[in-house]
């Protein structure tokens, strides 16, 4: 075993850990407290990313069975088993996330007993239900090899063609079905991508990044395992011992450049560029058909996502595979089967997320329990994928059975460091280990109760001022500057409770409670109108309160002694009421504040309760009622209770 | 079949509508109070019917749309959710699995989900059915003060909006939301001022499901003719391979070693 593979498993299982914890997490927690679903992008990660694209990157042990078994092309042969491999493991896995995705998971069968066959999410359930158990079929010969089951596997071969065949017809189905799933929302998706004609071009882009899927699989196989059959004898020298020498299956001269298995990849590689640039066409006539050129050119981000996701999926592979340089190289295959799988993901996001944020008017992005799932189950099913392949005759006729560990690293427990490497390159103690340092951080990193406790960030809108909240922020005409205002001080000095309607009650429309200016005209007109006699009132009936100063009646406070009594050279109100008004861009730093109380919470809070406890009493039935205050039927419009 | 009138004309904002709905699904006001400021358009799971503003001159109530022809109930796929023959579409507890299809489906984006709950249920307005049952009018009707709302039959409403809109032409819009649109709906408004806001901006006369039924109908013979046609394909490859072996048998009389590279 490579270091390269050990490497790439203790990644995987790293990612599966954090995946496990954040499903345990969403089990115990619930939808709301672990995802960033909403009421408005009511479809994420799990089922977009997991089940619509994951299925539709799974396509491939239907193409290469329609290959082989149906078109008899024998050359394929070698590619049956890892394609229903990853076939298998890609819907164990989508079903899996999709376990987690659906609100109530232990209903999970009832769409096999209750059936609404209007529904094309119940034929795609009834379609994956039975193509999975179809692609179990398939791949039960190739597991059961190891054990004495001739008989069944005989029955199984006799059976294979049919199962195959039952298998193509369910997935030309499903797969289809997966576009068609978005035919109900014609208002909601854009148009960018909504489209009738969204099951054809599922299929035709989940044909061709399936078969390159096996493409890259397989290349990828054979630059961690056995790089002679692609990229020819002595390309490499792996690190690590283990690495097969020669392959007796392509015991033949291998190719100078490349391996003898490349010509294969090559054709299979042209058959899904073809069906790309189909796909690519189609789309491109479906656009012009619908008239969507303009949105394509219009520079939104949406158009860029369309061209970005086209270029993924078809140009660059097309090209890839045109330019007979890199079709013939195993990297420029690798290449372009990972920018065809890249671009089929980013098409199925942009269907079933990105398309639907214009309508939604909120942007949706995963939480990390969403990633952790949604990768996870991808991990394990990588996990279940190497540990298949390193044990099965996956990839080739012969058990390539890569037990043995690194002969160098003996088992020795001498020394704590021997120790140490014993357990890093045995394969249970080295997860242990993993499992011990990733779930406990993975537990820390997403425990719902911390993660929603730094995330309720709202400002919540005061339903009536509670003596926590002592400052209001008032910014009457939102030009961004706001009054602070000492609410409770303010309401402590008036009179308590009953003197809310003091300012609460005789509203003006558009404005949401009596403006200061109201009473306090003497403090905030221009001095030119000042009220004087307000002044001096209000100084005068206030010498009990502590802060108000009866000194304050004296004319000369304002304007100097033995000079004209002029505006001009009075004081500047704001020479003494600086300190009373303070005035702060919104929000002030340091501040505990909040949002004044509107005039409908204020009014419908404390007004209703009473008229309709007065309606009651005084037997005028009419005060209880909207119309009332209402008699406008403007935003606004209670205007008329000042009026009355 | 049942339905509800609303006169936006006569529409005063004062949400008595969503008081008496809260009230007779005994929903914590002080719940719903929050749901009205965290959500955009004032529905949530718990905030069944939500009065809404359109622009700063009016409000309209804007709760489940009631469609004939429901795009919910083409996608349910455990038959969750039902046009009953009274009118509203109703909501089955017992069947749903929670994947969320009829919330994506709504043209009006009306079911509502109960993120928070661990066990959590779609939430929608059911036009009070038990209400209908007993021959009293939805509790949002009976509850306005103002007369926007009417509950009846639907075909009696459409006449009555028609009739309304004939009296005072120069003040409503000459259009009966909801008589055409996705199909018909059993919530119907009259209006002076575009309905856009509402979710009527991007209406379509055909319902949701006249789109995907035709296509869904047709399954059983694609997955069947997909089938047939590879039988036919293999038999053809098969024969062909056959008739060629024999051709070499006969031609060179000894036999072939390959047979897979015919093709």
């Amino acid at each position: 075993m490579s270091r390269t593979v050990r490497h790439i498993k203790d990644i995987l299982w790293v990612v599966a850990l954090f995946g496990l914890v954040a499903a345990v997490f969403r089990m115990w927690f619930g939808l709301g407290a672990t995802t960033n679903l909403s009421d408005g992008m009511p479809w994420g990660l799990w089922k977009v990313f997991n089940m619509i694209a994951g299925v539709a990157l799974s396509t491939s042990g239907f193409t290469i069975g329609l290959l082989v078994y149906v078109l008899k092309l024998e050359r394929f042969r070698p590619y049956v088993k890892p394609a229903i491999l990853i076939a298998f493991l890609g819907y164990g896995c989508s079903c899996t996330a999709l376990l987690f995705d659906i609100g109530l998971p232990h209903r999970f069968w009832h769409p096999i007993l209750m059936w609404n066959e209007h529904s094309f999410l119940f034929e795609v359930f009834w379609c994956v239900l039975l193509y999975f158990n179809v692609t179990a079929i398939e791949l039960a010969p190739a597991l059961l090899e190891r054990f004495r089951t001739e008989k069944v596997i005989k029955w199984l071969h006799r059976i294979a063609f049919g199962v195959v065949v039952t298998g193509i017809s369910l997935s030309s189905l499903h797969h289809s079905s997966l576009g068609s799933l978005f035919l109900v929302t014609p208002t909601r998706l854009h148009p960018l991508w909504y489209s009738s004609m969204l099951p054809v071009l599922f299929i035709l882009s989940a044909i061709g990044a399936g078969l390159m899927t096996v493409i890259l699989v397989r290349i990828v196989y054979a630059r961690l395992y056995d790089p002679n059959p692609v990229f020819g004898a002595n390309e490499f020298s792996i690190d690590g011992q283990s690495c097969v020498i020669e392959n007796p299956l392509h015991g033949v001269q291998p190719d100078k450049v490349t391996g003898p298995e490349m010509t294969n990849l090559s054709i299979l590689a042209r058959i899904a560029a073809t069906v790309l640039g189909i796909y690519l066409l189609a789309k491109l006539i479906d656009l012009s058909a619908a008239g969507g050129w303009q949105h394509l050119l219009n520079g939104t981000w949406e158009s860029w996502l369309l061209i970005g996701e086209l270029a993924m999926t078809a140009i660059i592979p097309v090209l890839l595979v045109a330019i007979p340089w890199s079709q013939r190289s195993p990297y420029g295959l690798a290449v372009a089967a990972a920018s065809a799988i890249g671009g089929l993901v980013l098409n199925r996001l942009n269907v079933g997320i990105f398309g639907f944020i214009w309508d939604a008017h909120e942007v949706y992005f995963p939480s990390l329990a969403e990633w952790a799932v949604g990768l996870g189950v991808i991990a394990a099913a990588g996990l279940i994928f190497i540990y298949l392949s390193e044990n099965f005759s996956i990839f080739s006729k012969d058990c390539t059975s890569q037990r043995e560990t690194d002969p160098d690293i003996k088992p020795s427990f001498d020394t704590l460091a021997q120790v140490w490497i014993t357990a890093w390159s045995d394969p249970l103690p080295r997860v242990s280990l993993i499992a011990v340092a990733v779930i406990p951080l993975a537990w820390i990193l997403m425990y719902p109760p911390f993660v929603s406790g730094q995330a309720t960030d709202k400002v919540a809108p005061s339903s009536g001022v509670d003596a926590l909240r002592t400052v209001l922020l008032i910014d009457g005409d939102s030009h961004g500057f706001a009054c602070e205002f000492p609410h409770v001080d303010h309401q402590n000095r008036m009179g308590r409770e009953a003197s809310c309607v003091s300012c609460h009650h005789a509203s003006l429309p558009n404005d949401h409670s009596t403006p200061c200016s109201r009473c306090h005209a003497h403090m905030l007109e221009p001095t030119d109108i000042f009220d004087h006699s307000g002044h001096f009132g209000f100084a005068a009936s206030k010498e009990s309160i502590t802060g108000f100063r009866p000194e304050n009646r004296s004319c000369v406070v304002c304007h100097e002694a033995g000079q004209p009594k002029e505006a001009s050279r009075a004081k500047s109100c704001m020479d003494c009421h600086e300190t009373d008004i303070w005035v702060h861009e919104v929000p002030a730093p340091g501040l505990n504040p909040a949002l004044a109380c509107g005039f409908h919470q204020a009014m419908h809070g404390r007004c209703i309760e009473c008229h309709v406890h007065e309606a009651k009493n005084s037997g005028r039935e009419d005060l209880g009622e909207c119309s009332t205050c209402h008699k406008s039927r403007r935003v606004g419009g209670a205007a008329h209770i000042a009026a009355r | 079949m049942k339905a509800i009138l609303v006169d936006v004309t006569r529409c005063t904002g004062c949400e008595k509508c969503v008081a008496a709905c809260l009230d007779s699904k005994d929903i914590d006001p002080a719940q719903a109070a929050n749901d009205r400021v965290a959500s955009r358009d004032g529905l949530s799971a718990r905030r069944l019917m939500a009065v809404e503003p359109i622009g700063s001159e009016r409000f309209a109530r804007k709760a489940c749309m009631h469609c004939n022809d429901a795009s919910c109930v083409s996608a349910c796929l455990v038959g969750g959710l039902t046009k009953s023959p009274e009118g509203p579409v109703v909501y089955d507890s017992q069947k749903c699995i929670g994947c969320r299809y009829c919330m994506l489906a709504c043209p009006f984006h009306v079911p509502r989900y109960e993120w928070e709950k661990n066990t959590p249920l779609v939430r929608k307005c059911d036009m009070c059915i038990d209400r209908l049952g007993q021959n009293l009018e939805p509790a949002c009707v009976a509850a306005c003060p103002n007369g926007a709302l009417m509950s009846g039959e639907r075909w009696s409403l459409i006449a009555e909006a028609n009739l309304r809109i004939a009296k005072k032409p120069d003040v409503y819009i000459d259009h009966v939301w909801g008589e055409t649109e996705f199909g018909g709906t059993s919530v119907i408004y009259v209006s002076d001022i575009d309905l856009e806001e509402l979710g009527w901006g991007k209406t379509q006369s055909n319902s949701i499901p006249s789109l995907t039924n035709p296509l869904i109908e047709k399954t059983p013979f694609i997955g069947g003719g997909v089938a047939a046609s590879l039988l036919a394909v293999n038999w053809v490859i098969k024969r062909r391979m056959k008739l060629a072996k024999e051709q070499t048998k006969s031609n060179t009389n000894s036999p072939p070693n390959s047979t897979g590279e015919e093709i």
